[in-house]
């Protein structure tokens, strides 16, 4: 795919750019700051756009506001903002206009190569690559400090994915788990995150999921 | 200081107070006649409702020409240190009574003036034997009881002109209270504020330095591990570049902390700690290091500070080719830190930086002073009372 960077860290964006090129992706610009962003990507037209947040002048939201307004001018194009910590606001700004064709992962994220490009597969692909970390912080927390840390592995690659939008047919599809063992991790999962509902679907975690997509 | 040295300051300083004295006397006079003769025909506009505020101006303006001389006599003579502006209501009051208590001071003078002939005339008198041993003591009781309340009434109204001059031109007790705190509350805001920079200083450089740098360490290594079974060789060279990333992260994390705070200060002390930051420096620097005895943490701190961001300020916008700090601490006295570079000058006291020490600094109680001339050469001194 054609990818279009900006990223503040010399370091990293000649980094990013030498991964993707490795992986036989094709780097079309790799740019310091959000400032001609916008006008690169519409006269570039990349596939995907993987834009830090918090970039020069102003080291805020720079990133996120390129990011959103490409997301406006070029739907085709897919974004995946890099994020210093997680900021539930910039998630929602970010995911204001659906759930496709975006991404919000933390910075650190990065390094974890499989998982970056991965992400970035399933951008290009039209869905969603929303971290872990932005559920965490959506799901409200319970006595305990942190809810998550008490899901097994597999039950947390099930939120995962639940997290990305996609239904219990299609978590069990890419987990390569019968729908049965979807339902049953689930249901584990809501009951650790203490978000029991009806009928095996929390409304909860529905709810945060729209709140993802709103 | 030698005690012959202080000898003669002091008898230098109890001529000048002598002569003060006497120059109070004879201005006093001045100040009854003008009031006298100012006074009385401007009286009747005084009194006038409508000429009131314009025969009171010239009236007062007069009087704060004459009051100003005696503001000068008590800064030359008493060396009385007065703020720039003083109150105008008070003034004529003040000229009243103070021109009236120095014709006394002028009175109480010619009294002992007076008391000395008549002493010389009776020494006369015992040398010549026409007195009497009882006349003679009778004479030396009454002599002595009178030269102490001469003497008492000269103490007395030299104090009270010292008075009437702090309550006319001083500021009052009140006043300085006033102004001590507001002093407290702008350096307790300075404080705050110059923490606050110095937080998100270091989170930009955790940020965009140490952070960065450990992503792209670990996106290196993901790279070797992934080339790993298709070009071994391509993975031998990436982790050879993910060490000695590792190494340079490593560098960085250790330049933060020491930034945050150099632990040498606490282990080693300040000579050793500015060591630290002349080998950081990008330039020359000369340390002359001159303190007696040991310093209080507080102050070793802000020293160190002041030093290292004026260097790094030196280093970075001033283009001077050699710094030099001079460290002087007298015991018991302030600790003196100076900074000197050739640099082209212009430095900006409004500066996030200098803004920060000077908090730092004035939050000791210190001063900070910048002197930065356009073309330079550029001075800061900081001034930091050791109590």
């Amino acid at each position: 795919m054609r990818v279009i960077l900006a990223e503040d860290s010399t370091l990293l964006r000649e980094g990013l750019a030498r991964l993707l090129g490795e992986e036989g992706h094709e780097v079309v610009g790799a740019f310091g700051d959000a400032v001609t962003l916008v006008a690169e990507t519409e006269m570039l037209r990349p596939d995907v756009a993987v834009v830090d947040i918090r970039m020069p002048p102003t080291h805020t939201d720079e990133g996120l506001r390129a990011a959103v307004e490409i997301r406006e001018r070029l739907p085709g194009t897919g974004v995946l903002v890099l994020s210093q910590h997680v900021e539930r606001s910039y998630a929602a700004r970010l995911l204001a206009a659906g759930a496709e064709r975006v991404g919000y992962l933390l910075k650190d994220r990065v390094a974890q190569v499989e998982e970056f490009l991965d992400a970035l597969e399933r951008i290009h692909a039209g869905g969603a690559a929303i971290d872990l970390e932005v559920v965490r912080q959506l799901v409200v927390r319970s006595a305990h400090a942190d809810p998550l840390a008490r899901l097994t592995p597999r039950e947390r690659e099930v939120l995962q994915v639940l997290a990305e939008g996609c239904t219990n047919t299609a978590i069990a599809r890419r987990l390569h788990l019968s729908l049965s063992a979807v339902e049953k991790h689930l249901n584990a999962v809501f009951d650790k995150l203490e978000l029991r509902g009806t009928e095996g679907h929390s409304p909860r975690i529905l709810a945060v999921l729209r709140y993802l997509e709103a | 200081m030698s005690g012959g040295e202080r000898g003669g300051a002091g008898t230098r300083s109890a001529v000048r107070r002598t002569v003060g004295v006497l120059a109070g006397c004879l201005t006093a006079p001045a100040g009854l006649l003008y009031l006298l003769f100012a006074g009385v025909p401007l009286g009747a506009f005084l009194l006038w409702p409508r000429t009131r505020p314009y025969a009171l101006g010239v009236f007062g303006s007069g009087a704060r020409r004459l009051v100003e001389v005696e503001r000068r006599r008590r800064t030359c003579f008493f060396g009385d240190r007065f703020p720039e502006t003083y109150g105008g209501e008070g003034v004529v009051r003040y000229l009243a009574v103070r021109s009236w208590s120095g014709l006394m001071c002028g009175v109480v003078l010619a009294l002992l003036g007076f008391g000395l002939v008549l002493a010389g005339l009776l020494a006369g008198g015992v040398v010549r034997g026409t007195i009497g041993t009882a006349e003679l003591l009778m004479q030396l009781v009454l002599g002595g009881v009178l030269l102490f309340l001469g003497l008492q009434g000269l103490f007395a109204l030299t104090a009270l002109d010292a008075r009437l001059a702090r309550e006319c031109f001083g500021p009052s007790e009140r006043e300085l209270l006033r102004r001590r705190i507001d002093e407290l509350s702008v350096s307790r805001a300075a404080v705050v504020r110059a923490v606050d920079v110095e937080r998100r200083r270091i989170e930009r450089h955790l940020h965009d330095g140490v952070q960065q740098r450990l992503v792209a360490l670990a996106m290196l290594i993901g790279r070797a591990r992934r080339s790993g079974g298709r070009d071994p060789e391509r993975a031998a060279e990436l982790l050879g570049q993910a060490h000695r990333e590792a190494q340079e992260v490593l560098a960085e994390l250790r330049e933060v902390a020491w930034r945050v705070y150099p632990s040498a200060l606490d282990s080693l002390g300040l000579e050793e700690a500015l060591g630290g930051v002349a080998q950081r420096c990008g330039l020359p620097l000369r340390i002359a290091y001159e303190v007696v005895g040991p310093l209080p943490r507080p102050v070793v701190t802000a020293a160190y500070f002041v030093v290292s961001e004026a260097v790094t300020n030196a280093a970075k916008h001033s283009a001077a080719s050699a710094v030099s700090v001079r460290i002087e601490g007298p015991p018991g006295g302030p600790l003196t830190v100076r900074i000197e570079d050739d640099g082209r000058g212009g430095a900006d006291p409004a500066g996030s930086g200098l803004t920060g020490l000077r908090g730092r600094v004035s939050a000791l109680d210190g001063v900070l002073r910048i002197d930065s001339p356009l073309g330079g050469p550029t001075t800061i001194v900081a001034e930091l009372p050791c109590v």
